[in-house]
């Protein structure tokens, strides 16, 4: 009987162990993930000084929104005139990013996007966010709306850090035995003729990528009489072959008698690196250069608006649009970040304005001057004229123009072929 | 040849062991069976598992390799010249024909660019029209697409074979300017999707596929005499309405196996793997003579080790029952050797000692029956005896009457009591009564053959008619008393005989004030009652000394069991001998 028994016994654990053998150990562990959206984005890193532009706002958005969204930005070492050019290569491979930056400083690619519908009407968004629309000052908002109400570009909050304007060594400009920078463009001639006589190249400037510095101080020098300043304010002008074609044309000659030497076929970092070394004494460029010159000549460079008070500005061109092939979800992430970039710019004006002068470098203090001061504001060529003309003919034609190879007459005749070329392909 | 032979015990033993190892085995193969197809089937799909991933990943690369080369044909500047307003000159036209013969992609049958004026690109020797491009009617399936790269599994009917290949196409936009856009088609071989499964040896047993977007069969590779039926095609044809990305399908049961699935993102087309079931079993299989085999030889070992285990114990048990089935109740000497260091040794000894013991009762009876028989003999011979006796011993006393000799009379009277109670009550039983007046009349018969010898007292403190001993018990030890104890007196010797119950049990005491017994004599008589019955005779070998004594412990042992008690005490005045019974005397019932 008890044999009986133990045998059942045996049987029972052998059997037991072999179901508990053959059962599955599974630990389910059931990890929910967080979903969270990823925003592709493209931005530069700056050539000169290698810093990552807009890196704090990028990490402040993603503190923010951590675990629900993520700017997953590529930084691209590259300059200015190479990640627009791959801007558009993007477009064509339908490979852009879910936010696209600079757009405006491409206008007929800005056109094409707008055209084709690859960029969002943000105007929706804007209009049904009262605070969202609240924190844009109104000139800004005005210059990003299209004249059918279309809001393609998300406006910053404010026109206060798009301003450009001269710096100036005033080290420089002391030993020639100048104390300020000059008010009107004779005395900024005069300024250049006393400098050079000192031994010191008046100005830093460049021919390629738009030959942007240049053709800053030649714009607002165009802009100081009537004429010109209408002239500035034409989209896509027909013509260059007029009295201001050619003064502008008269003016970018003048001006490179006052550069160094490799100012040819240069790019503006050749520009930036003869003015922050020493080596000129001017350097036209926008507020956001006010971070990249260097510590030991923070206390050297002052900042002065363009000769008869001018600034050059367009709030458009800081305004970021959203490619519209992506999902509703990556767009809703981007225009949540579109939203904190305009609040984020917004903080970013209050802690500039209330900053207090005594802490502030004497650039920043001159900048402050300088837009509180009533300027002139003149729109930047780039976001008014044709990027043939921009992108090809200048880069080709003002090394000829320089070296007399190129009467005044046959650059702006080179500028008409390059708008009628536009006017053709539009 | 010796006899291989199980029985009793170890067949039990066998048979028990053999079933629950049997059982073991069967319920672990269950266990292990239920885990390795599992397991293997696991180990299997894993394997498959992951080369489809690999080989969609391959897909991947195959779709991005597509995606970058068109993409660079897209960006580049004679392209990009033709999709301006000014048509370009016949020599740029040709040189963009020849452009694409010379691209990084394998396996390019054809191309065909059309830009936005209506002109052809092609290989030099093809007439392919703008209208044979729009009867194609593959423009109308870029539409919808800004500059996607597209993977169209298409009947071909742009260059004119009629038969399904792979197209890839995409709009061609301008980068500069707003104009419609131009459309590029590749082509493909069919060796371009055979690319991914090419040259791996591992998916020489499986079903290896890729699908179209619309669940259309693009390539099939299937090992010899296995095709999908038509119900598994239609399965994996409805794989194409998924949309995820990546692996879409792991381990799906198909009638034919098991489908495992990776879907190309961007291009919607599906590779898939069908691993057969015969594949899946292959490994089962192996495992199962594996199993087989393994569990044989654990089958044959431990029938092995139990029958040599079993045999250490039942081969004394068996030699045991076999000699004392053998044993016939004569002869003795068949005893048992036993050495294995267990309790199985202690019941061999047991078996010999008790073999030894029945030796001896046997010997002890027949010897018994013998002196029975004898004594029947005599008995028959006095019964026809006492009463001659008895006539005489009356004769006598009358005789003695007559001539008034009173001691002749006396001892007469005496000697006629004690012959009558020793010889004519047939039971050995009698009363205190009878076994005192017993004892009464051999003590008189003494008194007058030894005059002035010794007095006697007798002191009964029971019920002397109600209690109950083995006759012939006193006489004895008076008789030790005046033989040994008044050996060395003339006169004044004292015998007190006492009887009283104490502890309820009847207690008999014969004192005498002679010569004290040898205090190594008491003891070796007071150690009797430690010796068994049958060994009794041996201690006092010699008739001379103790005989009577051992003749009384062995009676009233044998009468009353070891609860008896027989002790003598001695002491400087004399000597007592104690005899307790149990109970009132009576023969003892449990006996």
């Amino acid at each position: 009987m008890n044999y009986k028994k133990i045998f059942f016994g045996m049987t029972c654990i052998v059997a037991l162990s072999g179901v508990l053998g053959c059962s599955k150990q599974t630990n389910n562990q059931n990890i929910v993930k967080k979903h969270v959206t990823e925003i592709p984005m493209i931005l530069t890193v700056d050539p000169t000084t290698g810093k990552k532009n807009e890196e704090d706002m990028i990490l402040a958005f993603n503190e923010k929104y951590e675990g629900i969204y993520h700017m997953d930005v590529q930084w691209v070492l590259q300059t200015e005139e190479e990640y627009r050019t791959n801007l558009k290569r993007l477009n064509v491979t339908d490979e852009l990013p879910a936010i696209i930056t600079d757009l405006r400083l491409l206008p007929s690619f800005y056109q094409l996007l707008v055209k084709e519908q690859r960029i969002e009407d943000l105007s929706p968004y804007i209009n049904s966010d009262p605070e969202w629309k609240q924190m844009i000052e109104p000139t800004v908002l005005e210059a990003c709306t299209e004249p059918d109400g279309r809001i393609y570009l998300s406006p910053l909050s404010t026109a206060v850090f798009s301003c450009s304007g001269v710096f100036w060594n005033e080290q420089l400009f002391a030993q020639a035995g100048i104390e300020h920078f000059p008010d009107t463009w004779e005395e900024f001639w005069d300024c250049c003729d006393v400098l050079q006589r000192n031994g010191i190249t008046p100005l830093a400037l460049h021919t390629e990528g738009t030959a942007w510095a240049p053709m800053l101080l030649a714009t607002a020098e165009l802009a100081d009489d009537q004429e010109g300043a209408e002239f500035m304010e034409k989209l896509y002008p027909d013509s260059y072959q007029n009295h201001c074609g050619l003064h502008l044309a008269s003016t970018l000659k003048e001006l490179f008698l006052y550069t160094t030497e490799d100012a040819m076929y240069a790019d503006f970092d050749v520009s930036y690196r003869n003015f922050v070394s020493g080596k000129a004494a001017m350097v036209p460029n926008g507020y956001w250069m006010l971070d990249q010159i260097p510590e030991d000549m923070q206390q050297k460079v002052r900042f002065a608006p363009f000769p008869g008070n001018k600034l050059i500005s367009s709030p458009e061109t800081f305004g970021w649009a959203i490619v519209s092939s992506y999902s509703e979800e990556v767009k809703k992430g981007a225009v949540e970040f579109l939203k904190f970039r305009t609040a984020f710019n917004q903080k970013q004006k209050k802690d500039f304005l209330e900053g207090t002068m005594e802490e502030n470098s004497p650039m920043l203090n001159d900048y402050i001057d300088a837009y509180t001061g009533n300027p002139q504001i003149v729109p930047n060529y780039q976001v008014k004229w044709n990027s043939g003309l921009q992108e090809e003919t200048l880069g080709e034609c003002i090394p000829k123009l320089v070296k007399d190879q190129m009467t005044e007459e046959d650059f702006v005749r080179r500028a008409d072929e390059s708008a009628k070329r536009f006017q053709e392909e539009r | 040849m010796r006899r291989w032979k199980i029985s009793g015990i170890q067949k039990k033993y066998l048979s028990n062991t053999v079933a629950l190892l049997v059982l073991a085995l069967l319920l672990s193969s269950v266990g292990v069976w239920i885990y390795v197809r599992n397991n293997m089937a696991n180990v299997v799909v894993d394997k498959y598992e992951f080369m489809t991933e690999k080989m969609g990943i391959s897909l991947d690369s195959l779709y991005k390799k597509s995606e970058e080369i068109t993409a660079k044909c897209i960006i580049d500047e004679n392209v990009q010249k033709s999709l301006q307003t000014r048509e370009m000159a016949t020599v740029e036209k040709n040189a963009l024909s020849k452009y694409f013969a010379y691209i990084d992609l394998d396996h390019v049958l054809e191309y065909c660019y059309v830009d936005n004026k209506e002109n052809v690109y092609t290989k030099s020797y093809s007439d392919l029209s703008y209208e044979d491009f729009k009867e194609s009617g593959l423009d109308e399936l870029l539409s919808d697409h800004y500059a996607k790269t597209e993977w169209l599994f298409r009947k071909d009917s742009l260059f004119g074979s009629g038969e399904k290949a792979l197209f890839i196409g995409r709009n061609v936009h301008s980068m500069e300017y707003l104009h419609p856009p131009g459309m590029l088609f590749f082509k493909m071989d069919e060796k371009f999707l055979q690319s991914i499964v090419e040259e791996k040896k591992e998916i020489e047993n499986i079903a290896v596929g890729i699908i179209d977007d619309r669940g259309e069969f693009c390539m099939q590779h299937m090992p010899e005499n296995f095709s999908i039926s038509s119900q598994d095609r239609k399965k994996i044809s409805k794989l194409s309405e998924n949309s995820d990305a990546g692996m879409i399908s792991v381990r799906e049961r198909l009638q034919g196996g098991i489908l495992q699935a990776y879907r190309q993102k961007e291009s919607g087309f599906i590779i898939f793997t069908l691993v057969p079931n015969e594949v899946l079993s292959q490994g089962f299989t192996q495992i199962f003579y594996v199993l087989l085999g393994i569990y044989l030889v654990v089958i044959l070992i431990a029938v092995g080790i139990s029958l040599y285990v079993s045999k250490i114990f039942t081969r004394p048990i068996q030699t045991i029952s076999e000699e004392m089935e053998r044993f016939d109740g004569k002869d003795f000497s068949h005893t048992v050797h036993i050495q294995t260091n267990t309790e199985l040794d202690k019941i061999g000894n047991s078996y010999n000692e008790m073999l030894g013991n029945i030796q001896i009762l046997l010997e002890e009876i027949k010897k018994q029956e013998k002196e029975l028989r004898t004594s029947e003999l005599h008995m028959l011979i006095n019964q026809i005896k006492p009463h001659f006796l008895y006539n005489t011993l009356d004769t006598i006393y009358m005789l003695a009457r007559i001539n008034g000799e009173e001691t002749t009379m006396k001892m007469i009277q005496a000697l006629s009591s004690y012959l009558r109670l020793s010889l004519s009550k047939g039971s050995d039983i009698v009363t205190i009564a009878d076994e005192l007046e017993n004892v009464r009349s051999y003590m008189e018969i003494q008194q007058i053959r030894n005059q002035n010898l010794f007095s006697y007292e007798i002191d009964c403190q029971v019920e002397e008619r109600e209690r109950w001993i083995l006759k012939l018990i006193l006489q004895p030890l008076v008789e030790n008393a005046v033989k040994y104890g008044f050996a060395d007196l003339y006169t004044g010797g004292i015998i007190k005989i006492e009887v009283k119950e104490i502890s309820g049990k009847l207690t008999l005491f014969v004192y005498n004030n002679g010569t004290p017994m040898d205090q190594s004599m008491a003891d070796k008589i007071n150690a009797l009652a430690e010796v068994p019955v049958v060994e009794l005779k041996h201690i006092f070998p010699d008739k001379k000394q103790g005989y009577g004594v051992v003749n009384i412990v062995t009676r009233l042992r044998l009468k009353y069991g070891d609860s008896v008690r027989f002790v003598y005490e001695v002491r400087q005045e004399g000597t007592t001998c104690m005899i307790q019974l149990p109970g009132n005397g009576k023969e003892n019932d449990e006996l």
